[in-house]
């Protein structure tokens, strides 16, 4: 029974969001101790010290010698501390109670693991082990995704296993794993600087990976050209060199008229394209079509832009491209990176010094969360869980019959979907919330009322969370250890400032105590995240993403380590305890284990694929009744669904509470002023914000920041389309049109801003 | 001049010296060489042209006919809850405030005793054919008579131990402070934070002392005791023109700019020429360029304001980003040297 | 204790992308906790995305300090100007409008003027100022004049800045474009009637080799509503 228990605003009152205070400690406190670790945040993983005293963070103080921020941080960074003991957070295990006023009443944590296991066993007995489907997040430590895939397919046998990094990664990986066979950023960000070219495609740096910021200002320090191409003038794009105004989702056919003006100016590498890749004839068929005409009509860029564009990147000696959810984001999401990846290999630079390409995870652990088996078709090293070599090896790890391991399951999306149909009967989330995250949030929140138990796993209870069964209290990044691949690649540690409060315990006890409940303890006995690393290394031994040769010590001591790193050479397999890791890849003279010296890229001819990236029509285009492009993305200030960040007073002092950013003419049309209240329709639903009206965004698009929940979720009217590879929401664009709203919304007098 | 006034208002309040303690010149002569530096140094700092412009104008504004009933009023709440109450330092913290209270207090009323004893301004005398009675003089002017063994003698003879109690646990506290606290410590000085807590201290405690040879120690190292006292004393008051306890005498200057900030604020407002908003008074926008012309600053423009100070801060800030934008993009915000 | 005076404040406007981070970190300075002194402004939102962050730039002959009626603001010897002493400052505002770069702030609740100090607890015991280290465009920069000419080979650093005939110089720099030399004074008072751009720095400009792109005023002209 999944069904909000009370109303929403009774659970609000007792759980939040509420804010912290906006600063912990005195001038007088002296800490404890400083403990040197990351943020927990984006994707950039940015090195800082948590100020410890007693059982609590009471600050920060930057950590300058880490090397990828060098003591930089965000705002989220730099408040971050403030998230623990803060008055939301959950301190017992909670059980659904209708007849509370609160919705939820508090249980001793044995017997709330106990019920679990019933509920479970219950469901599974009834309807078979895919009746139980498992949440995970890419926020969590590796340590973690790996426990909790294993915990899947080994405890619970269920196929069903997906998570949050399918909201955002996805693309970029499936279009890596198909033109590189490799799924990583080739390069350290440091090669940026030197570099005489840098794309950036579909990226607000400035707000969603702030330390990049200065990558890139010291790339143009050097000389560098910058591109940025974005339907928004972001804070980068204000000051790049050329900005390209793209249309929502036309971002292929964008790098389709740049790829034709460079193969007829001879602005390629054909001498590369010939000896190391594959596929180009068809991908220049393709393009054909593509002249600067028709890819201004399509693309809104001028043509001169267009040119320009094709000019400055098919003439330099370097080039970096980055990308990252604007161009991802999209039915066409795979589409779309393959297409800046085409431009990529036709300019024969990549595995260069001071060139690179690759794209910029959004979440903390984008990169090692989807490398090691929760994703629904994956097993731990990128291996494929089709692949019966693949599932034989992580059999023989984990101890089981190769036959006893579940097949692929299905995606986030399509799981609610099964939810929905009734296929799905139990739910476990941890680090995920889909009521907020996920397109169409309405299906989602009728999905979760059909389910019969609902279990989540979370320090703070999130939206989501409010339909559950059961919540157990689990533990926030600073309090557990465990590693993390951030961005470039490059595997970290995060570590332990304090112990869990209260009743809350580590996730990865969590899910060991629910295996030991469930009478299958086998292969969850770990003593701790460093006993389930060794296991880890184990399995990826082997894989694409090879951990074998990375231990805590050795992160501790280079201050991170760039898979892969092997504990036995590929080529000759001799013990490599030494092993530097890689942060180039593809570099001429490499060696992976999958070419065995055939090439440099990871197929088993060493070639890189050229993949026609066919441009298509967004779903849910826009027409005559539906005229306008939404867009969403990030602030600054708030992080996806802001369960931590909403309940951060100085993050939500910041920017409080979300509008609709609109162009003065649109505007001027529309007879909507600055700070109006004003109505945004899609075919899904409706959304009130205060309008902002501003000359930085295209006149035909709006945009919607989309960290907020209930009335204020911009997923509300979100598309639940789809990409066809890699099941990536469309949440770039869709239809809408907009009005001047009748009156101020109700929830305008009974929420506060961040609620 | 202002010394003269004091010394003759020894003598006159001390009855031509009548009742002038001797063993007091020292502090007599202190007190009289610090009323000379705290007048000197008022008068300088009256001299600087700002200080006149607020002076001037606080009084201009306090002393306005029409306001004075309403000014008498504010002023005698605002001296309470305040300077007596120490309300603003209070909202800084509420350790700080007491601090300040504690020290202020003890001080206020030691002095309150002390100067006037010195310099023979009141005198005890017991009451003819009642030995059991003291009488009060103030300026040779008898007062009120009270009991030689009575709490109320207990209580004005101990007056300097309260005093002192007092500045003790407020100096505690301030030494607390900037021991413990790391925003204090990177600015404190030596000579303008510890030292005259170190003075305090030391008056309270050697004057304690006294007070504990006498009454238990059979006057134990009395005298010695008296000249340290003293010395600690003298070289309080010589140090009070030109150290941090000057503060004492500027302080209800913030009264007058209170004054003077009301009234403009009642009145005529600046608007920014850059951008219409309103910012600030106009009489102190005015007042401000007349100071700043006098100080010799040259902030004359030409163009749609005359003077820089037209400029709100706000728009201040975005020209300055704007001027080194501009260099970037070819514009000519700037000027060759 | 003092700021050692090969360490220098280098501050970059352009660079600043509007996140905050400064502000956020300023408010954790042991001098003024839970207070931020640095200001970070929209020049005009509705227009561009461009910010300004401003530090107190510590000038060498500062105009707050001159016109404090009550001698509140003294500048240390290494040149910090400091936020008003305490027991002096008599809330009167004038330090708030003299500024010529709109820094000190007033808080009348508390009967004192504060504005940013460096953060002298930091900076006087050989760290960096909280803003400058956090900074992830590092618009905001501290260190030695020979770091930052290592690492801005476009830009170099100037301390003068023009108001009107009145010259300030400060402690702290502007970087502004290397290729304009002699060494230039930033006119403040000259952007009197700037307006903002929603694109600003263009391709002619940064960068050795002159390029044929024609700056696109707005790039959305030819976008129809």
């Amino acid at each position: 029974m999944a069904k909000i228990p009370v109303d929403e605003l009774s659970i609000i009152q007792a759980y939040g969001p509420h804010l912290s205070a906006s600063i912990r400690g005195t001038t007088s406190d002296e800490p404890e101790k400083l403990v040197k670790t990351h943020c927990c945040f984006c994707g950039q993983q940015c090195g800082i010290q948590l100020k410890v005293r007693g059982n609590d963070v009471i600050g920060f103080e930057p950590w300058d010698e880490f090397p990828f921020n060098r003591g930089m941080l965000c705002p989220k960074g730099v408040k971050r501390y403030l998230q623990g003991s803060h008055p939301d957070r959950l301190l017992t295990a909670l059980q659904r109670d209708p007849t509370s006023p609160s919705g939820f009443r508090s249980l001793d944590y044995e017997q709330a693991i106990a019920r679990a296991a019933t509920e479970i066993a219950r469901l599974q007995q009834a309807h078979g082990h895919g009746a139980i489907a498992v949440l995970g997040g890419a926020s969590l430590t590796t340590e973690k995704t790996y426990l909790l895939g294993k915990f899947a397919r080994v405890c619970l046998k269920t196929p069903f296993i997906d998570y949050n990094g399918r909201l955002c990664m996805v693309s970029a990986g499936a279009a890596n794993k198909k033109a590189f066979g490799i799924d990583r950023v080739t390069s350290p960000w440091s090669d940026m600087i030197g570099t005489e070219v840098l794309w950036i495609a579909g990226s607000n740096v400035a707000e969603c990976s702030p330390i990049t910021t200065n990558y890139v200002w010291q790339a143009r320090e050097r000389g560098a050209k910058v591109i940025v191409q974005d339907p928004r003038i972001t804070p980068i794009a204000r000051t790049c060199d050329l900005y390209l105004p793209v249309r929502p989702g036309r971002d292929a056919a964008l790098f389709a008229g740049v790829l034709q003006l460079m193969i007829e100016h001879g602005w390629i590498d054909r001498e590369f394209i010939e000896a190391h890749t594959s596929g180009f004839e068809q991908v220049a068929d393709y393009c054909r079509a593509w002249t600067p005409a028709r890819t201004a009509d399509v693309t809104g860029v001028p043509e001169r832009s267009i040119y320009k564009a094709a000019e400055l990147w098919g003439q330099a000696k370097s080039s970096f491209l980055l990308h990252a959810r604007g161009i991802e984001h999209h039915s066409n999401g795979v589409q779309n990176a393959l297409g800046a990846i085409n431009l990529v290999l036709a300019s024969g630079r990549i595995g260069k010094p001071k060139s690179g390409y690759g794209t910029i995870v959004g979440q903390a652990n984008g990169q090692g969360g989807r490398e090691h088996g929760q994703k629904c078709d994956q097993l731990p090293g990128l291996r494929d869980i089709s692949n019966p070599d693949h599932r034989k090896y992580i059999a023989s790890v984990w101890g089981v019959e190769e036959r006893d391991i579940p097949g692929p399951g299905v995606d986030a999306y399509e799981l609610f979907r099964k939810i929905d149909a009734g296929e799905i009967k139990g739910l476990i989330s941890i680090c995920f919330n889909p009521k907020i995250s996920l397109p169409d949030s309405g299906f989602v929140a009728r999905a979760l009322d059909k389910l019969e138990f609902y279990a989540a796993i979370d320090f703070f209870l999130n939206d989501t969370a409010r339909h559950a069964d059961l919540v157990l209290p689990g533990s926030l990044q600073e309090e557990d250890e465990g590693t993390v691949t951030q961005v470039e690649g490059r595997v970290i540690k995060i570590n332990k400032a304090i112990q869990p409060p209260g009743e809350a315990r580590e996730d990865w006890r969590i899910i060991q105590d629910l295996a030991q409940a469930l009478g299958r303890p086998k292969g969850f006995t770990f003593a701790g995240p460093r006993e389930i690393f060794e296991e880890l290394r184990i399995a990826s031994k082997g894989g694409i993403s090879d951990y074998s040769g990375i231990t805590y010590d050795k992160i501790e001591r280079q201050m991170g380590v760039f898979w892969p790193c092997y504990a036995n050479d590929p080529k000759t397999g001799a013990p490599t305890p030494d092993h530097p890791g890689t942060p180039r890849l593809f570099e001429p003279d490499s060696f992976n284990p999958i070419a065995k010296g055939a090439g440099r890229f990871y197929f088993a001819d060493g070639k890189a694929r050229f993949n026609v990236a066919e441009h298509r029509t967004p779903v849910d285009d826009v027409d005559d009744s539906f005229p306008l492009f939404l867009t969403t993305g990030r602030v600054v200030s708030q992080f996806l669904s802001g369960t931590q960040t909403r309940r951060i007073g100085p993050l939500v002092k910041q920017y409080p509470t979300p509008r609709i950013e609109l162009h003065p003419r649109l505007a001027q049309k529309l007879g909507i002023a600055d700070g109006d209240w004003a109505t945004c329709e899609t075919r899904r639903g409706t959304i009130t914000l205060r309008a902002m009206v501003v000359t930085t965004i295209r006149p035909d698009t709006l945009f919607i920041p989309y960290h907020w929940a209930g009335e204020k979720s911009a997923n509300r009217v979100t598309v639940a389309a789809q990409d066809p590879i890699s099941k990536i929401p469309q949440y770039k664009v869709c239809a809408c049109r907009l009005r001047k709203a009748d009156a101020a919304p109700g929830y305008d007098a009974k929420l506060e801003a961040q609620q | 001049m202002t010394t003269a006034l004091l010394a003759v208002l020894i003598v006159a309040g001390s009855r031509n010296l009548a009742h002038f303690d001797a063993a007091l010149v020292g502090y007599t002569f202190a007190t009289l060489f610090a009323t000379f530096g705290i007048t000197y140094r008022y008068a300088m700092w009256l001299e600087r042209p700002p200080t006149r412009m607020y002076w001037r104008r606080g009084w201009q504004f306090f002393l306005s006919p029409r306001e004075l009933p309403r000014n008498l009023v504010t002023a005698t709440k605002r001296a309470v809850v305040e300077f007596a109450g120490n309300r603003f330092i209070f909202r800084r913290g509420v350790l700080r405030g007491l601090t300040h209270w504690l020290i202020m207090w003890g001080c206020l009323v030691a002095a309150a005793i002390t100067f006037p004893l010195v310099w023979g301004w009141i005198h005890f005398e017991t009451v003819p054919g009642d030995i059991e009675s003291y009488r009060t003089f103030v300026f040779g002017v008898a007062g009120g008579e009270f009991p030689v063994d009575s709490f109320m003698a207990f209580v004005i003879f101990h007056g300097l131990v309260w005093a002192s109690f007092l500045v003790i646990a407020g100096v505690m506290l301030a030494f607390r402070r900037r021991m413990i606290d790391h925003g204090a410590a990177a600015v404190q000085q030596f000579g303008e934070d510890i030292l005259p807590l170190i003075l305090l201290l030391a008056i309270s405690v050697t004057g304690l002392m006294l007070t504990v040879s006498y009454t238990w120690m059979k006057g134990y190292a009395y005298s010695f005791l008296a000249i340290l006292h003293a010395l600690t004393v003298i070289f309080t008051l010589l140090w009070l023109p030109f150290g941090k306890l000057f503060h004492v005498f500027q302080r209800p200057a913030q009264l007058g700019v209170s004054f003077y900030k009301e009234a403009a604020a009642r009145g005529e407002q600046a608007h920014c020429r850059r951008c219409d908003a309103p910012y600030a008074g106009a009489v102190m926008v005015r007042d401000l360029v007349t100071v700043e012309r006098e100080l010799g600053f040259r902030y004359e423009l030409e163009g749609r304001a005359e003077h820089y100070q037209q400029i709100c801060p706000r728009c201040r800030r975005a020209m300055f980003g704007l001027a080194q934008a501009s260099l970037w993009t070819g514009h000519t915000a700037s000027s060759e040297d | 204790m003092s700021v050692p005076r090969q360490l220098e404040f280098f501050v970059d406007p352009s660079r600043c992308i509007g996140c905050q981070s400064c502000v956020q970190a300023c408010s954790e300075c042991d001098t003024h906790k839970g207070e931020s002194m640095i200001h970070l402004e929209y020049v005009d939102r509705g227009q561009s995305v461009q910010t300004v962050p401003m530090v107190c730039m510590h000038c060498e002959q500062p105009t707050c300090a001159e016109v404090c009626p009550a001698d509140a603001i003294k500048r240390t010897g290494d040149g910090v100007v400091q936020s008003a002493r305490k027991p002096r400052c008599i809330a009167c505002g004038n330090c708030v409008m003299a500024c010529p770069f709109g820094v000190p702030e007033l808080y009348i609740d508390r009967q004192i003027m504060m504005k940013c100090d460096m953060c002298y607890d930091r900076t006087s015991v050989g760290k960096k100022p909280m803003c400058a280290t956090v900074c992830p465009s590092q618009a905001l920069f501290f260190g030695t004049r020979a770091e930052i000419d290592a690492l801005r080979p476009q830009s170099t650093p100037t301390n003068r800045f023009r108001f009107g005939s009145q010259t300030i110089t400060t402690r702290v720099n502007v970087m502004v474009p290397r290729s304009k030399s002699p060494p230039l004074m930033l006119d403040v008072t000259a952007a009197m009637d700037e307006r903002p751009e929603n694109r600003n720095v263009r391709l002619n400009v940064v960068g050795n080799s002159p390029s044929t792109i024609e700056p696109m005023l707005d790039p959305f002209a030819e976008v129809e509503v």
